[in-house]
């Protein structure tokens, strides 16, 4: 197992080949890169199987600071999730790299890749806060040249800056929250303390939420993410989507449930944050038009779903419900493995319908279910995981949600007993909204006529392209009809449907009626349907993503404010004529409008204020200096 | 899987095949009658079908594989739920059948592929009606759920099988709160049936256009197994909503004579409340849709209460 930093190490080594030009070291180094991740995969799940720890230490800074490796099976799980979705990026990656950009461009693309996987994957499996940190920081430093790709375009630097400044504010806090903790235990490892005061673990956990929440994208920190993942290109989108948010959700896990001991309210303040997350990020989903925008809204909605899980373990637990609190903490955990799959066959898929098209519109696609058959088989298994559908993995993680939630009539306390039933129904809602949306999302995109020439004109992707996706894809299969047997390979005993019985049926009965019809020798044409005295179909025709989600959209007006406008202009006073109509349905930003940018004015101004005050002579900053020692001999004096 | 499971499967699945249509044709047959009209032959949905399955198949030049499978994908995924339900007699149990979420989201996968194959071909008249049932289908679900989890805090088991052997072997009368579900059992069966007044299932005119509208492209043997799939649902519904509330009669193992007992009783049990449905269809004009949301919440409320009075009692 000691082989591991050997591996990393083989991660690492693409980088020594930015001297060399052309096509051919870019592949040798995406093909070390597989090897690498092969390797790491495997050993972590040696690890999560054989539950034997792995440690290794790689560098002593000093005796405190240090880089060690330690893996158990909580980080294993992460490791192997991390390993697995990297894996199949990097395949898509082999074609997809080659796409647009410069030659220069491309060189620091496939260089920086194993940079920012190598460095989640280190977050991970570090024994050490400084080390996590460390790591933590060039995660997302890497993550940031990444999404800067594409920089020439404003769109990316606006997101950029928006992502940067995001993830420093996370950072900040877990230094907070990780200074806090080592000024009580004196150490940087992570491991269990109980040490704590009280005041100062509650604190200390908020600031973990601040932290990872915003990383992971919870509402009202989220904000980074649909820009971020819809400027980067779409590989990176998928590594950061399936992979990054995890590694916030293990941070979280790591610290608020292994280093210190969750308490009750947490439990609620984590039940409250995954619920708004869960509903808002789909519900903004809705009406979101650009197809990376609204899979990034689903991460949102996700990581939502991965956080009540946890936020019901703690309050299960607190009462002594074992088997609830086992449902709820596995449905998590799992859920965290179905997201990174299915989330980042979504956005490898959404990037060949980008590269193919060269639009991120979706009222600009359509009809691509026949030039690209295999990439809209390749979604619409994707649609169906991440809209709960049985037997897939996003229902197989789901439903231990649901019956951790159902479970929650043995707590005998009807007040934490009536927040469940209402978070019951708000995850009912969040689930029944996502397959509406994913109706759209493959509806709009793949079916029925192309709605723009681009669109008509789109090819099917390379083999590379499609086989990153694909393993994927049959890895969604597995992970949902095999739930049953797999969650009892691991060692818990948990009430979940087996779905084995029921996808053998399924598929018995299709073929029992698919075998009927073939049978009888049904004549089959096609033509022209339902005409109804129309000379052409046409794309105008269609109904348009926008005419698809405004029943929603009117149905949640409060929450998007929606308003309608139509303006008119006529010729005559009698009104009769018209000259021009405008309609228009805007929706209002709540967080963007009211939390960011009064912030981030407010920022601005103060930032102002000071710099003006810096445009001073020499006299000026004399009693700057003085006035500065002043105070620092007062306090001092106070304070000594 | 045992004999007794097999057994039961192959039973269960014949009877909702055969069933399904008559229960279609008879609440026809209550409107007509309610409407002063004759109606038609109770049989009449059973020729209908039989006369589609010998037609062809015309698909639209802009459709795909999406417009192809969706049919048997409906059929399979209804026909799996309706395992869930046990009508000829209640089985051992087993792992994996009966559980109550994997039920509703089995009818949701059906009506997921149903609103796709809607988009599919490119008319307006199917992406109406598929917009118009994704949104229906989005905010009646938080209460369909809330109905089976009231279901679930009162009688305290997720699986179906189980819920239907716990009220059959006490009395109704042990679990009072229970008297609560069955309104909005009942309002989440029009709803999900696509009824008055919610939807029509007899026109395909522009202002009920929506599970009609969806299954406009479809055609012969493909759009038979579309409306027998519909049967199907609103056959498993009723059979919800009967065998929680009054399960008498029903079979506890598998033996002819209580197989005979448990489908007589169940025939007749499911008659009277297509009666009852019928004449409600008749009694009710279409609500506005954006109205809908008010017509849920009552369901969506009885639900909450029951849950609340159950908790506190």
């Amino acid at each position: 197992m000691s082989g591991c930093a050997l591996l990393l190490s083989a991660c690492l080594l693409p980088l020594f080949f930015m001297r060399t030009t052309g096509k051919t070291s870019r592949r040798i180094a995406l093909f070390i890169m597989l090897s690498g991740l092969a390797c790491i995969t495997t050993t972590a799940l040696i690890c999560f199987f054989s539950g034997t720890d792995c440690n290794l230490l790689l560098y002593a800074l000093t005796p405190e600071l240090l880089f060690n490796i330690h893996l158990d099976r909580l980080a294993a799980f992460f490791t192997a999730l991390i390993g697995l979705v990297a894996f199949c990026c990097v395949i898509y990656s082999l074609n997809y790299i080659e796409h647009g950009g410069s030659e220069k461009g491309r060189h620091i693309l496939t260089a920086l890749l194993p940079l920012f996987i190598l460095s989640m994957i280190m977050v991970v499996a570090s024994d050490n806060m400084f080390g996590f940190l460390f790591f933590w920081e060039i995660m997302s430093i890497s993550s940031f040249f990444l999404v800067m790709y594409n920089r020439e375009k404003v769109e990316t630097q606006k997101a950029g800056i928006f992502y940067f400044v995001m993830t420093q504010f996370s950072t900040l806090f877990l230094f907070i929250a990780f200074l806090l903790i080592y000024r009580y235990t004196g150490t940087f490892d992570i491991g269990y303390t109980e040490a704590l005061p009280q005041v100062v673990k509650s604190f200390a956990f908020m600031a973990l939420v601040i932290g990872f929440g915003t990383k992971a994208g919870l509402i009202p920190f989220h904000k980074w993410l649909p820009y971020a993942h819809s400027a980067a290109p779409s590989n990176i989108s998928a590594l950061m989507s399936g992979v990054m948010l995890k590694v916030a959700i293990y941070g979280l896990c790591r610290f608020a449930f292994d280093v210190l001991q969750p308490e009750l309210w947490w439990g609620f303040v984590l039940l409250a944050f995954g619920t708004v997350s869960a509903v808002l990020g789909v519900i903004y989903a809705l009406k979101e038009h650009d197809l990376k925008k609204l899979l990034a809204y689903h991460s949102i909605e996700n990581i939502g779903i991965i956080v009540i899980g946890l936020g019901l373990y703690v309050i299960f637990n607190h009462y002594g419900l074992q088997t609830a609190a086992n449902l709820s903490m596995v449905g998590a955990l799992f859920h965290t493995l179905n997201h990174a799959v299915f989330k980042s066959l979504l956005f490898m898929t959404a990037g060949s319908v980008v590269q193919a098209t060269g639009t991120r519109n979706i009222e600009e696609m359509g009809g691509l279910v026949k030039k690209m058959p295999v990439t809209a088989i390749l979604f619409l298994i994707g649609s169906c995981a991440i809209s709960a559908l049985p037997p897939l993995n996003g229902f197989a993680s789901e439903i231990m949600i649901f019956q951790a939630y159902l479970g929650s009539f043995e707590l005998n306390n009807p007040v934490v007993e009536i927040v469940m039933v209402i978070g019951l129904a708000a995850f009912a809602l969040m689930s029944a909204l996502a397959a509406a949306c994913f109706v759209k999302a493959f509806g709009i995109v793949f079916l029925a006529k192309p709605r723009s020439r681009e669109a008509g004109k789109a090819t099917e992707v390379s083999l590379g392209m499609l086989a990153g996706p694909a393993i994927l894809a049959l890895t969604c299969v597995v992970l949902g009809v095999f739930s049953f047997q797999i969650i009892k390979g691991i060692g818990f005993d948990l009430p979940v449907p087996n779905m084995l019985p029921v996808s053998i049926l399924l598929l018995l009965i299709i073929l029992v009626f698919a075998g009927l019809l073939k049978l009888f020798h049904v004549p089959v044409r096609t033509g022209e349907t339902w005409g109804c005295g129309i000379q052409k179909q046409t794309p105008v025709m269609e109904y348009t993503a926008t005419g698809f989600s405004e029943p929603i959209v009117t149905i949640f007006r409060l929450i998007f404010r929606t308003k309608k406008s139509n303006d008119k202009e006529y010729f005559d006073s009698a009104e009769s004529i018209t000259k021009r109509t405008e309609a228009k349905i805007t929706t209002f930003k709540f967080f963007e409008e009211r939390i960011y940018m009064p912030l981030a004015n407010f920022f601005m101004k103060l930032a102002a204020f000071i710099s003006q005050k810096h445009n001073k002579d020499v006299e000026t900053f004399i009693l700057y200096a003085f006035v500065t020692i002043v105070l620092l001999l007062v306090t001092a004096g106070l304070w000594l | 899987m045992n004999w007794n499971m097999i057994l039961y499967t192959v039973l269960n699945t014949a009877f909702v095949l055969l069933f399904a249509p008559l229960l279609v044709s008879l609440i026809k047959k209550v409107k007509a009658m309610c409407q002063g009209r004759r109606g038609t032959p109770l049989l009449q949905t059973y020729f209908q079908l039989f006369k589609l399955f010998k037609k062809e198949i015309i698909y639209s030049d802009n459709s795909s594989f999406i417009m192809r499978i969706s049919p048997y994908l409906n059929i399979a995924f209804l026909l799996v739920a309706s395992i869930f339900i046990p009508i000829v007699f209640i089985p051992a149990q087993e792992s994996g059948f009966g559980n109550i979420i994997l039920f509703l989201y089995l009818m949701v996968c059906a009506r997921f592929f149903m609103a796709l194959s809607g988009l599919d071909a490119g008319s307006t008249f199917g992406g109406m009606g598929s917009s118009r049932e994704m949104t229906i289908a989005s905010i009646i679900e938080p209460t369909t759920l809330m109905a089976c989890a009231a279901i679930a805090f009162i009688l305290k088991t997720t699986n179906i099988p189980e819920m239907f052997g716990t009220v059959l072997d006490g009395s109704i009368l042990q679990y009072p709160t229970l008297f609560l579900v069955p309104s909005s059992l009942f309002i989440i069966l029009i709803v999900e049936t696509a009824r008055v007044p919610v939807d029509n299932p007899e026109t395909h005119l522009e202002l009920t256009m929506v599970h009609e509208a969806m299954i406009l492209e479809q055609s012969g043997p493909k759009l038979a197994l579309m409306e027998l799939s519909y049967g199907i649902k609103q056959l498993i519904l009723m059979a919800l909503l009967i065998n929680i509330l009054f399960p008498w009669g029903m079979a506890t193992d598998a033996t002819a004579a209580g197989i005979l007992i448990s489908i007589a009783s169940f025939i007749v049990k499911a008659l009277i409340l297509a009666v009852v449905m019928g004449v409600f269809e008749s009694f009710f004009a279409k609500i506005r849709f954006f109205r809908l949301p008010d017509f849920f919440m009552i369901a969506f409320f009885l639900s909450f209460a029951t849950i609340v009075f159950e908790l506190l009692s």
